[in-house]
């Protein structure tokens, strides 16, 4: 199970976000009813990033918002037609449902490069000018799939959170049953018991790179443009920070049930939010900034996408991969002293 | 029925002192929520700030410094560097030290100036985060819309080409990221902790070896059911309420429908999880195991909650699970009443599937635990379903059945092999 664990939640996650492209569904007021109006709204509609639905009157606007059925609405005026022919500026409103920001982002990016270039089109036509400035936008490395490729690479931090978090609740197991006081009888010293723990959960999680792996670039065609020893030796180390982290929160609890509640409130959900999987972080908080850089994910997200999708070398990777390195043996140090005040306390 | 109550309470009463008696836990069941999205929230209120820009001015004009001083401008992104050409430029971003490249083309002033042609400038943004490359690229689109707006002037619009779009943002007039993202903390919190809870519920007793005891006492099967929802149904509600005052309070965001009827709607989605915690805890032989089960559901509720990416044209299969990923329903529901101000009318469709969730979890787990509290009861319920079907249907339609020649001789060998033994 930790062995194969990671690769098959990886498989469920990336499959929801390579399940087709995400539409923006759009409701379009079109006051003007002319050849030019519909000729907007077809162009609008013709490669496949708005679905369309048509509506009249500002109340079935305002409650198709309300309701999550659209996530933009566009008022084509009436005499649309007449300004823009005549050299004037049209101007169309798009009232945006603000609560998901990304979506909005992405039609607030979207519709600007539809009317741009369906302004410049008339501009031609019509003989009048064009704006003056316009952007030409493109995203580097990625030219189609960016969304698939940029999700599974960033996910493979979070899919190893799976063995870590059973170290954690292997350590409370021995606790909670009572056989750490039989073990402490037998000669086995802490420091080997916990090594011991230590390299079967590195090992057999390290093991489970190999599917990870062939699933991220056979099945969902990840490309991997940097050096794959350095990644082994830097999941590696990722692996030894976490499982330290983990060791750390099995030798505080009681129980595993604490132990699960615990890591569950450390490496979920803030993998989710702080590791800058999709928000960037935000260096401007020291309070965030420092509690970012203590969970090893953060470091290993950029990694990851750096080395699989940018092919960076070590030299461009110096401060994650030293960040990484600094946690494995800080949260090393911490488990054991932990560890040790554990059995003598 | 009024002994049937006595014992699911008395049930109850026992979880709650056993998860008292455990106060690291139950301070992290109370506590953890509040804190971390005390943590979390103020980190991701913050939003995409002051994005790394590397310049590449091959004009060095005016007119191409002013963009510049633009772009540095806003919000969103920050000039860290100059640089000579594209090349170097790229290889900032590959180390990850830029998010963004701005070129401004030789010939920029005089395209600007020329009514009859359109300047451009290229961006290019990082694309290996998504989110990085949206914000940046809208950012630019900005700065140039603006510019186009101050060359032109007020008197003669036709500068700014024949059609301009004007946006205006509903619920969310800044379009913050902070009342999305903390939604979504609010649901999956309350979700992990009415998941965890009861997923531990059955394999903790199996471990520790006290379901044996639990078996020999008078508890019927729907009083242990019942008994074990009980108090995951109160820290959830209980930790919801907490997090929704903090929220109003310090997040200070706005809650424009009613409290009731998110409360009332919580009630069915906090369920969903106890059925899926007891039927996880059920099958589960150890904690270990339930755990990892109950991550695997975790993260397959969050990628379908449309949190990371939003779950929009999913083909056939896809679609068909996500309609049972509880998460999903919730945000719409939450963000509908507390962003949106949306009512029940509104909102049935999702309601009633948050409830259709829940029953059916619970009838799951319901099934399930009438099979026997082992590990493998069930299989063998299944199996022996199974063998009966098969001899109901080979006796009703003897030349239907196709395994009957087959079934006789079997029987036949047994039947030999017991009398010779």
């Amino acid at each position: 199970m930790v062995f194969l664990s990671p690769a098959l939640v990886l498989i469920a996650l990336s499959l929801v976000f390579t399940s087709g492209s995400t539409r923006i569904e759009l409701a379009i007021w079109d006051q003007d009813l002319t050849a030019l109006s519909r000729r907007f709204v077809a162009t609008l509609g013709n490669d496949g990033d708005f679905s369309i639905k048509h509506v009249a009157g500002r109340d079935e606007i305002e409650r198709s918002l309300k309701g999550r059925h659209v996530d933009a609405a566009v008022v084509i005026p009436s005499g649309f037609a007449d300004t823009a022919q005549s050299g004037e500026t049209a101007s169309v409103q798009v009232v945006l449902d603000g609560v998901d920001t990304l979506v909005a982002g992405e039609a607030i990016g979207s519709l600007l490069g539809h009317a741009g270039d369906f302004g410049i089109q008339l501009s031609k036509e019509y003989r009048v000018p064009p704006p003056p400035v316009q952007v030409k936008s493109n995203s580097a490395y990625l030219p189609k799939t960016a969304d698939q490729d940029s999700m599974v690479s960033g996910l493979i931090p979070i899919v190893f959170s799976l063995p870590v978090i059973a170290a954690a609740l292997a350590l409370a197991r021995e606790r909670e049953r009572g056989t750490l006081e039989a073990l402490v009888a037998t000669p086995v010293r802490g420091l080997e018991y916990l090594g011991g723990k230590l390299v079967a959960y590195v090992t057999a999680s390290l093991a489970g790179l190999l599917p990870v792996w062939l699933t991220a670039s056979l099945l969902f065609g990840v490309p991997f443009r940097g050096n794959p020893i350095l990644f082994v030796v830097l999941t590696a180390s990722f692996l030894l920070a976490s499982v330290g982290l983990a060791i750390v929160i099995g030798n505080l609890v009681q129980s595993q049930q604490a132990a699960t509640v615990i890591s569950l409130f450390i490496f979920f959900v803030p993998a989710f939010f702080l590791s800058g999987l999709t928000d960037p972080i935000d260096t401007t908080e020291v309070a965030s900034t420092v509690i970012s850089y203590l969970m090893p994910s953060t470091h290993f997200v950029a990694i990851s996408r750096a080395l699989l999708l940018k092919g960076a070398s070590l030299i461009q990777l110096w401060r994650p991969s030293l960040m990484l390195l600094g946690l494995s043996v800080g949260w090393m140090a911490v488990a054991i002293l932990t560890f040790k005040k554990r059995v003598t306390g | 029925m009024k002994d049937d109550l006595q014992r699911i309470w008395g049930l109850a009463i026992k979880e709650f002192l056993q998860l008292g008696r455990d106060k690291l836990l139950l301070a992290f069941l109370i506590l953890g929520p509040l804190l971390e999205l005390l943590l979390m929230g103020g980190m991701a209120g913050g939003g995409v700030h002051n994005l790394p820009l590397a310049v590449v001015d091959q004009e060095r004009s005016r007119a191409s410094r002013e963009f510049v001083a633009k772009l540095d401008r806003t919000d969103e992104l920050r000039i860290t560097a100059y640089a000579e050409s594209v090349t170097e430029a790229r290889n900032w971003m590959q180390s990850g030290e830029v998010a963004a490249i701005a070129v401004i083309p030789p010939g920029y002033s005089t395209a600007l100036t020329d009514p009859q042609r359109s300047a451009s400038v290229q961006v290019i943004a990082d694309g290996s985060n998504n989110v990085i490359s949206t914000v940046a690229l809208a950012a630019a689109e900005d700065v140039a819309s603006q510019i186009s707006r101050d060359i032109s002037g007020p008197s003669s619009t036709g500068k700014q080409g024949p059609v301009t779009l004007r946006f205006m943002a509903r619920f969310n007039a800044a379009l913050e990221d902070q009342p999305h993202a903390i939604t979504a903390m609010l649901g999956m919190i309350v979700f992990q902790v009415a998941l965890v809870v009861a997923a531990q519920s059955f394999a903790r007793e199996r471990e520790l070896g006290t379901l044996e005891q639990l078996r020999v006492t008078p508890l019927k099967r729907l009083d242990l059911m019942l008994g074990k929802a009980i108090p995951t149904l109160v820290i959830g509600l209980v930790d919801f309420l907490m997090m929704m005052v903090l929220i109003i309070v310090w997040f200070d965001i706005p809650l424009r429908g009613s409290l009731l009827l998110l409360c009332l709607l919580t009630i069915p989605f906090v369920i969903a999880q106890i059925g899926w915690g007891t039927l996880i805890s059920l099958v589960s032989r150890t904690q270990q195991q339930a755990m990892l089960l109950v991550f695997a559901l975790a993260m397959l509720e969050v990628a379908f909650s449309g949190f990371l990416v939003p779950a929009g044209d999913m083909p056939g299969v896809m679609r068909v699970i996500s309609y049972v990923s509880s998460v999903q329903h919730y945000l719409v529901v939450l963000r509908g009443v507390m962003l949106r101000g949306a009512g029940l009318r509104l909102l049935w469709m999702p309601g009633l599937s948050l409830a259709g969730i829940a029953f059916f979890t619970m009838a799951l787990a319901w099934v399930r635990l009438r099979a026997g509290l082992d590990t493998d009861a069930f299989q063998i319920d299944v199996a022996g379903a199974w063998r009966r079907v098969q001899r109901w249907w080979c006796d009703e339609r003897p030349p239907l059945c196709p395994k009957r020649g087959r079934r006789r001789k079997a029987e036949h060998r047994r039947g030999w092999s017991r009398e010779t033994a």
